[in-house]
């Protein structure tokens, strides 16, 4: 899975040897990391909810639980953090285990 | 059925012999709507250009980002794959295409292993999920539960509530029933882990 910006934007080469700067990713400039957040929904068992933070994260059981009551009391938690790649991975795997989650910029 | 209960390193429970056909009439209905999806989905996208042809490649790469993201119109299908970037329609619609696929085939491949689990329990045998089989039950269990909540439209814990108090003869007071039995299932597979 790559990084979900559209292709393109590759300055094209000189003839001769002259290196070529490529344009920065606007996400390296702002270095802002980004969050897997999980949403509340009334369908999801808090103990499955919990079940997912260990077995997917490998949290601790109550960091896990911490997590699912924060979503459950809170309507959302932050789960995860880190670069886009790496959250549109944990959104995936939290979509396969029936969770909804989606990816935010951190605040 | 009973609660599942551990056994060594398998997780074991009984059902009925209804509930067997039940629960594999469900996880069928669940395989045929995803497996019809992916064929609408892959109908609409063009097959790959050959790499030696760039004209191909920048036609497909044009066709490929549409303005519109490729949400599906049926709302079960709407929730079993939610957008990933809810303020960036643009960017659903790459995560979309980029995973996707691969999101099906692991719902349909989780699928299979209780289809699977479920022919090995016929003429009232135990059902004995193995460990590592675990995870594939309870992401199927939850599909199933997050369908019948879409078509029984519980939106919130109220919605849920007034489902409970329904009368028998109404159509729905069945599925929510089955819903609920699915929480059970869910549950005490969760809890024999």
């Amino acid at each position: 899975m790559g990084r979900m910006s559209a292709p393109g934007g590759a300055p094209a080469a000189p003839s001769g040897g002259t290196a070529v700067v490529e344009r920065p990713d606007a996400d390296s400039l702002t270095q802002t990391p980004w969050v897997t957040i999980v949403w509340d929904d009334p369908v999801n068992l808090m103990s499955y909810v919990a079940h997912v933070f260990t077995q997917y994260f490998h949290y601790p059981r109550a960091k896990a639980e911490k997590l699912m009551m924060e979503v459950h009391t809170k309507g959302k938690a932050v789960v995860s953090s880190g670069s886009r790649e790496a959250m549109e991975r944990d959104v995936n795997a939290m979509h396969d285990f029936g969770l909804w989650a989606t990816l935010d910029r951190s605040e | 059925m009973k609660r599942f209960e551990r056994r060594g390193k398998k997780l074991v429970t009984s059902f009925e012999p209804e509930e067997v056909q039940l629960l594999q009439s469900l996880v069928q209905q669940l395989v045929e709507l995803i497996t019809e999806h992916g064929r609408r989905v892959e109908e609409s996208t063009p097959a790959p250009a050959q790499p030696d042809d760039p004209f191909a490649f920048w036609e497909r790469d044009l066709r490929e980002h549409p303005d519109q993201p490729e949400v599906p119109e049926d709302p079960v299908l709407q929730r079993l794959f939610p957008d990933a970037y809810p303020h960036d329609p643009r960017a659903s619609s790459d995560f979309r295409r980029f995973t996707e696929q691969d999101a099906r085939a692991a719902k349909l491949a989780a699928a299979q292993v209780v289809l699977d689990g479920l022919a090995s329990c016929r003429d009232g045998r135990d059902l004995k999920v193995p460990l590592d089989q675990a995870d594939a039950w309870l992401k199927t269990l939850t599909n199933l539960r997050l369908s019948l909540a879409t078509r029984l439209q519980i939106t919130d814990a109220e919605s849920a509530e007034l489902l409970s108090e329904l009368p028998e003869d109404d159509p729905r007071a069945f599925l929510y029933g089955v819903y609920e039995w699915l929480a059970f299932a869910q549950e005490t597979l969760v809890q024999s882990l």
